[in-house]
């Protein structure tokens, strides 16, 4: 059994069918790319994935835990859905930055709600009993984060003074900064100058290196040949091709993923 | 120079009846106005629909015509009545609630959902997602027309003379049908100083929040 187990996951808006069966398993430490065209629901998958999104049936499991089960959906509380949506993390296309927020605070916010709950409800977080303490671990690691993604000298800053590039890597280290077991990207880099999207790949790039488990959508087919283990098309809803990337990109049987790649390429 | 101090004393009473007409508008018509504005926005369809025509009601017909309305009618329907004092106050808040409602409604629209996804997906609760994210960006998007708005209401307020409330410029025209015509052009010192004050608050509120853009 895999870490990540997704099964015969379905997902309609009305009577547009948007995810018809999904299944994937993906390992630990593991960089899972899911590439296709416009509108074969990319974004959904990865929206039903962190419940932006409640998936019509189908299970989700993460290390021996499931986290969604389509049959007993409807018996969840909010805190439970909220609890399990923290397996994942989501990286936008478009930052989404808090505006009103220092860079620092961008990152320190959520923790420091979930610890302020925490202190409430078990009197301890991470191991501290005080929000003092807690605040301090949580900048501690803030900062360790920024470092991470080379922006440590700029934690003081307003997202309004960053550049694209930089506030894609501050909107990495906001969703790091809560631990998630797997951590999804949705077109990371579309939102960016050519030249901005180095730097935001290369820190993907460190992350795999450091064994995040990542499920990156991305238009960047060569970034996904060089930095997954797996590699998944989709196309109208369905996975129409998946495996390692030398045999979804060097040799694909499905004549829709030939016709992609050779349209991607030649743009 | 008595008689300047005459009038001008007896023009600050009738001020004092513009000033409490617009303090007790300002504190009930903001959270009337709020919670109006979820009315609008409510995904029950009667709600929403019931609250929106309300709203287009009371922003269609003129504020005159509202006081008339809440000064006359309830004693010529049911038989009660409210003092002039009273009833302004109802119009005032019942009319500035309807235009809040819309710029408070214009605001937390004008907030892309993605604010909202991205507190989601970092755990954030509902509420804290619109105490700690969204409250202060809607603030600083209605700071602009809810000045207008307000400085509007101070001068809205000497509308309340149509039901006889002694408000500033009823004190005014006393002295004009004694003859004295001065004290009625006096009373614009009044609410320019009012008015004049409010603006260096807002343009002080608006300073303060724009140590960030977006
Ligand atoms: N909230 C929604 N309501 C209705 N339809 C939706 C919604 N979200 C997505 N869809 C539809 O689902 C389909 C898949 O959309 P999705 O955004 O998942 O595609 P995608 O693969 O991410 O495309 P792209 O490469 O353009 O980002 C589209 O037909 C879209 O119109
Ligand atoms: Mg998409």
């Amino acid at each position: 059994m895999s870490y990540l187990n997704v099964e015969n996951l379905k997902k309609s808006f009305g009577r547009n069918e948007v995810l018809k069966n999904i299944s994937f398993s993906l390992d630990k430490g593991e960089v899972l790319s899911i590439i296709g065209s416009s509108g074969s629901g990319k974004t959904t998958l990865l929206r039903c994935l962190n419940f932006l999104e409640r998936a019509d049936s189908g299970k989700i499991t993460v290390g021996d835990k499931v986290v969604f089960d389509g049959a007993d959906e409807k018996n969840k509380s909010e805190a439970e859905i909220r609890k399990n949506r923290l397996r994942f993390g989501l990286v936008f296309q478009s930052f989404n930055l808090f505006p009103q927020y220092k860079v620092i605070n961008n990152i320190t916010l959520a923790p420091t709600l979930a610890a302020k709950e925490q202190l409430k409800t078990n009197g301890e977080y991470m191991g501290v009993k005080s929000l003092k303490e807690a605040q301090q671990l949580i900048n501690q690691n803030a900062e360790m984060l920024l470092e991470k993604v080379n922006l440590l000298e700029k934690k003081d800053e307003y997202p309004c003074n960053l550049s694209g590039g930089q506030k894609q890597r501050v909107a990495i280290a906001r969703a790091l900064a809560l631990n998630p077991d797997v951590l999804c990207f949705d077109e990371p880099t579309s939102a960016l100058d050519p030249e901005l999207t180095g730097e935001v790949l290369n820190v993907i790039r460190e992350l795999k290196d450091a064994d995040s488990t990542m499920i990156v959508v991305t238009h960047e087919i060569d970034f996904a040949k060089n930095v997954s283990d797996k590699i998944i098309f989709m196309d109208e809803g369905v996975i129409a091709e998946q495996g390692s990337p030398e045999k979804v990109i060097d040799n694909p049987s499905n004549e829709r993923v030939k016709a992609f790649l050779s349209k991607v390429k030649n743009s | 120079m008595e008689q300047f101090f005459n009038v001008t004393g007896n023009l600050l009473e009738g001020f004092g009846q513009n000033c409490i007409i617009f303090a007790v508008t300002l504190v009930a018509a903001i959270p009337l106005g709020l919670i109006v504005s979820f009315g609008s926005r409510s995904k029950c369809l009667p709600i929403k629909s019931i609250t929106r025509t309300i709203v287009w009601i009371i922003r269609g017909t003129p504020l005159m015509l509202q006081l008339f309305v809440v000064f006359y009618i309830p004693s010529l329907v049911w038989g009660i009545s409210f003092d002039r004092m009273t009833a302004a106050l109802i119009a005032f808040v019942i009319n500035y609630a309807a235009y809040f409602s819309e710029i408070f409604r214009g605001g937390i629209e004008a907030i892309p959902k993605e604010q909202y996804e991205a507190g989601q997906v970092l755990g954030m609760k509902k509420s804290q997602i619109f105490f700690k994210i969204v409250l202060l960006q809607v603030v600083k998007r209605i700071t602009a027309p809810m000045s207008n708005e307000i400085i509007t209401l101070v001068k809205d307020t000497s509308l309340a003379r149509v039901i006889m409330v002694p408000e500033i410029l009823k004190g005014a025209e006393r002295f004009t049908m004694q003859g004295l015509i001065w004290p009625l052009f006096y009373t614009g010192v009044f609410f320019l100083l009012f008015s004049g004050l409010l603006s260096i608050l807002f343009k002080f509120i608006e300073k303060k929040l724009s140590y960030y853009e977006g």
